[in-house]
């Protein structure tokens, strides 16, 4: 079995051009400390990225998505985890629980390589953006939605390719490991959209007052929100 | 032995490298990406840096990535940018004269390079995801080589804009003349930059396509944060209080031009 060497600083590099050596020595146990770095990773890239995100409504909102947007990942892999090691093993692909939590770790490490590298862009334009005092506060608001929500999208677009490739390929069979991937994804997804709907605001709205969390967190449900929207916006 | 002349070394493979070489499609005689790729010829001085930087840009990629001095490139590079932007700002500046004079060269310096430092690290992360093999440095000269394309060629441009800026009076329409001179020369400057990338390996270039996007738009919304650059100078050096992306800006100026024309009689 290959040793992949590479120190932290080789790390960000080699899991951005997936390269098969560094993962088949995490996968295999051979190299110590990886979900440990996965997890570093999260934090700091995800972190950065967060709080450029809060910035628009203060230092105090960058601090909260800072520390809330880390918590997102880690806590759907928290909730998921069991099942994800379970339905890897059920669909046939071989993976176990360990190495289970290594795949996703190591998607959302890439994930949050990418917007961390972002984050200097998106720090420069939430600092050029009008203030949420401004009059034209809800447009503002809808733009910086709308363009973080790119960046996201596409950072995760990005990891979750390659999760799928490692997937096809260190699973038994690729049709286990794309089986394995979707059911991951949509699990995640899933659990993921309500872990963001509990540790809401991430944005914020423009007269909203500042919050860590907004009362009663825990009452209500993303997808019934989602419900009463689409409910709104047809005349039936 | 002969007297004729020797052809120029092949392109080096990349010995340490884990990857397969690029396999390129067939190429048309005259357009093969990797054309230029090779050692870098003479010493890495001012006018030679100069002259590469225009002739055979890869050649200095090349001597980013392969020589154990490369930062003498970098500094180089970045010599030519200071020096090229500093005369064209100051023609920019000639349009309103006084403290523009100083101003608006000191706003386009610190701006671009100030673009290039915060696109920078997305630039590494963005042509790692394309497959490149590259060390963090010859990435960083890429970008430097990048912005002094941009530069040189600006400044190519300052008579055109000496010439409008003497025989009109409208900062708009300067403004805008200014912005078009910059994508392109800034067109030029990215090319380098997938040109290198093809060069180091990179599989995929639709990553860095993305990337020249974002680029541009960092670059023209400092020119926004930075106001005023052209027209008369303002009571403070940036305006932080007064916040507004590009489009908004510019739309505003236009409309501000347009209702100026309508109550000329």
């Amino acid at each position: 079995m290959a040793i992949f060497s590479c120190g932290p600083a080789d790390t960000i590099p080699a899991l951005c051009r997936g390269e098969r050596g560094l993962l088949s020595d995490w996968i295999g146990g051979t190299r110590r400390g990886s979900l440990r770095t996965c997890a570093l990773l999260i934090v700091l890239g995800c972190g950065c990225y967060g709080f450029t995100v809060g910035l628009w409504h203060g230092w105090r909102m960058a601090g909260y998505v800072a520390v809330k947007l880390p918590a997102v990942i880690f806590l759907t892999l928290l909730l998921n985890g069991l099942l994800n090691g379970m339905l890897a093993l059920v669909l046939g692909s071989g993976i176990g629980l360990r190495q289970s939590l290594q795949f996703l770790l190591t998607g959302f490490a890439t994930m949050s390589i990418i917007l961390g590298a972002l984050s200097p862009i998106t720090f420069f334009a939430t600092l050029n953006t009008p203030p949420p005092s401004d009059p034209a506060a809800a447009q503002w608001h809808a733009m910086i939605l709308l363009s973080h929500t790119a960046a996201i999208a596409f950072a995760g677009v990005v990891a979750h390719q390659r999760l799928l490739s490692y997937l096809c390929e260190f699973a038994d069979t690729r049709r286990a490991g794309a089986h394995t991937f979707i059911a991951w994804l949509s699990g995640n997804l899933f659990v993921g959209a309500q872990i963001s709907w509990i540790l809401r605001p991430f944005f914020g709205t423009p007269g909203l007052a500042v919050q860590f969390l907004r009362p009663d967190p825990l009452r209500g449900n993303f997808y019934e929100s989602v419900l009463t929207a689409l409910r709104n916006l047809t005349p039936l | 032995m002969t007297d004729e002349p020797t052809p120029p070394p092949p392109a080096p493979s990349r010995p340490e490298s884990t990857s397969q070489p690029p396999v390129l499609p067939a190429q048309p005689a005259g357009r093969n990406p990797l054309a230029g790729y090779q050692p870098l010829d003479g010493d890495p001085d001012f006018p030679n840096v100069l002259n590469k930087l225009l002739k055979k840009p890869l050649s200095l990629v090349h001597h980013l990535e392969t020589s154990e001095e490369s930062g003498r490139i970098p500094l180089r590079l970045l010599g030519i940018t200071l020096a090229c932007l500093a005369i064209f700002g100051v023609v920019v500046g000639s349009f309103s004269g006084g403290h523009q004079l100083w101003a608006a060269p000191v706003k386009i310096m610190g701006g671009l390079l100030f673009s290039g430092l915060i696109c920078l690290p997305s630039l590494y992360i963005f042509t790692c995801l394309g497959g490149l093999e590259a060390k963090f440095r010859t990435i960083a000269g890429v970008m430097t080589a990048l912005i002094a394309l941009s530069s040189v060629l600006l400044v190519g441009f300052a008579p055109v804009v000496w010439l409008f800026s003497v025989s009109s009076s409208s900062a708009t329409f300067l403004g805008f003349l200014l912005l078009a001179l910059w994508l392109i020369c800034s067109g030029f400057g990215l090319l380098i930059v997938t040109r290198a990338g093809r060069a180091l390996g990179m599989r995929n270039t639709s990553h860095l396509g993305l990337w020249c996007v974002v680029f541009l738009m960092v670059t023209i919304q400092m020119t926004t944060t930075l106001r005023p650059i052209l027209g008369p100078a303002a009571e403070h050096f940036i305006n932080f209080r007064e916040k507004k992306f590009f489009l908004q800006y510019w739309s505003e100026q236009f409309q501000a031009e347009s209702d100026a024309a309508a109550r000329v009689p």
